[in-house]
């Protein structure tokens, strides 16, 4: 096929022709089909940047086909080295990568079942009867016993429960799920209204990510003023700051169905947002309470007797922030959330019309 | 990419807003300076709420000095062009 379509070509064939009986005279088996010399400028072209060498021993293998030139000893070496470059590179975006989202935690994260994802949705959305609050741990005993069978070393690492056994760990499954629910259905919701523009796609969407970005620099700034150093709780935080979206849905789904067109302005919306908000915050509450209040007991224990007075002050500046979070920051967050469904385009369109 | 666009902007308008604070002149005045933070007897702890704004302000007028130059003048070019 490419032979067919190289050797006819323009004009050229018939003069670089002439050549190539001349080296099949001095180098029978290696040239000869004719194809190889109007090859040959174009290997050179390419070849040149490397050595002379390999490009003439290239063409010269070249003819049989491309089977030849995998074949090639130096192509062997250059697809090795090219191989082993990008196994480099890639390993190195994973380590960079790795540094700051690890994808082995992400997985934990993403280990959910469908009980699990259930149960989470009824537990977000009502949260009063809910009884242990804490995630449960795993002792992982990594025993290295030696050969004569007894343990020569042992390691404990405390590791917290996949989401698929512990309905209290958090996940990432359900607030990705939700806040692509959440853009779908306010441009849906925009939609009915006959509003819609692709834009607000986007629009949605960026103020979404900019209220967790914004609540998770929140949460940060606090950590670090309060003195609450936790670590690997980056992910726990987004997953926390992600539940709202479950509210919202609800909230905006349960307005459309009741009051159709009335966005979540009328009573309705307002008694779901009410009731969505209290859960949430009383949920945030009660989980995030071990992130932001680590086991101040045994702190307490673990410094001397004279720091206790700090360590109370301090728990009691950080319950305060827990409640200033949970209730206040979140309310407004929800509330600029829910807003952006119905109700705000409505009143602004209405205010529009009354100006 | 608009309102993410205003973000940064708020962002970096904020940290600006820490960095032109003045060290000897404000800073000294209200007791929030490092150079002349004093801890009293008892309650100098390293992780009190005052020690941890004072630290955080002291880092951000060191750090970020020169990135803040830097990107204060792009967004200015920026907003002068295009803007």
């Amino acid at each position: 096929m490419h032979r067919s379509s190289f050797a006819p070509p323009p004009a050229h064939s018939p003069p670089l022709h002439h050549p190539v009986p001349q080296h099949v005279s001095t180098v029978p088996m290696m040239r000869s089909p004719p194809p190889p010399a109007p090859q040959q400028p174009q290997s050179a072209s390419y070849g040149n940047p490397y050595q002379p060498a390999p490009a003439q021993g290239g063409s010269g293998t070249y003819a049989p086909g491309f089977g030849g030139f995998i074949n090639d000893p130096t192509a062997q070496m250059g697809f090795q080295v090219g191989k082993t470059a990008m196994m480099a590179g890639q390993e190195y975006v994973e380590q960079n990568f790795n540094r700051y989202v690890s994808i082995s935690a992400l997985k934990h994260y993403f280990n959910v079942s469908n009980s699990y994802v259930l149960s989470k949705l009824a537990l977000v959305l009502f949260p009063w009867r809910h009884k242990p609050w804490s995630r449960q741990q795993t002792r992982l005993t990594s025993t290295s016993t030696g050969p004569d069978g007894q343990i020569s070393q042992q390691q404990y690492s405390l590791m917290f429960l996949p989401p698929r056994d512990d309905l209290n760990s958090p996940d990432m499954y359900i607030p990705v799920m939700a806040l692509v629910t959440y853009i779908l259905l306010s441009a849906m919701l925009a939609g009915f209204r006959g509003e819609f523009h692709p834009e607000l796609l986007g629009s949605i969407t960026t103020t979404a990510i900019a209220v967790i970005v914004f609540e998770i620099i929140c949460l940060k700034l606090a950590m670090y003023i309060l003195s609450i150093n936790n670590d690997s709780q980056l992910l726990d935080l987004v997953a926390y700051s992600g539940y709202k979206f479950v509210g919202i849905i609800v909230t905006l789904v349960a307005s459309e169905v009741l009051t159709p067109g009335r966005g979540t302005g009328g009573w309705v919306g307002w008694t779901m947002f009410a009731y969505t908000f209290l859960a949430n915050a009383f949920f945030l509450l009660r989980s995030l309470k071990y992130v932001l209040l680590p086991d101040s007991t045994s702190d307490a224990s673990m410094r001397a007797g004279s720091m206790h007075t700090v360590a109370r002050s301090q728990r009691n500046r950080r319950t305060q922030f827990l409640f200033l979070y949970a209730y206040i920051i979140q309310f407004i967050f929800m509330w600029v959330l829910s807003r952006e469904g119905p109700s705000g385009l409505a009143s602004k369109t209405g205010g529009a019309a009354s100006l | 990419m608009l309102f993410l666009g205003s973000l940064f902007y708020v962002s970096v308008l904020l940290i600006n807003a820490i960095a032109v604070l003045s060290e000897d002149r404000f800073l000294a005045r209200i007791n929030l300076s490092s150079t002349t933070y004093d801890p009293s007897f008892g309650s100098g702890d390293a992780t009190s709420v005052k020690a941890k704004i004072i630290n955080l302000i002291a880092s951000v007028r060191t750090l970020m000095r020169i990135p803040l130059i830097i990107v204060n003048t792009l967004i200015i070019v920026y907003e002068l062009v295009l803007g």
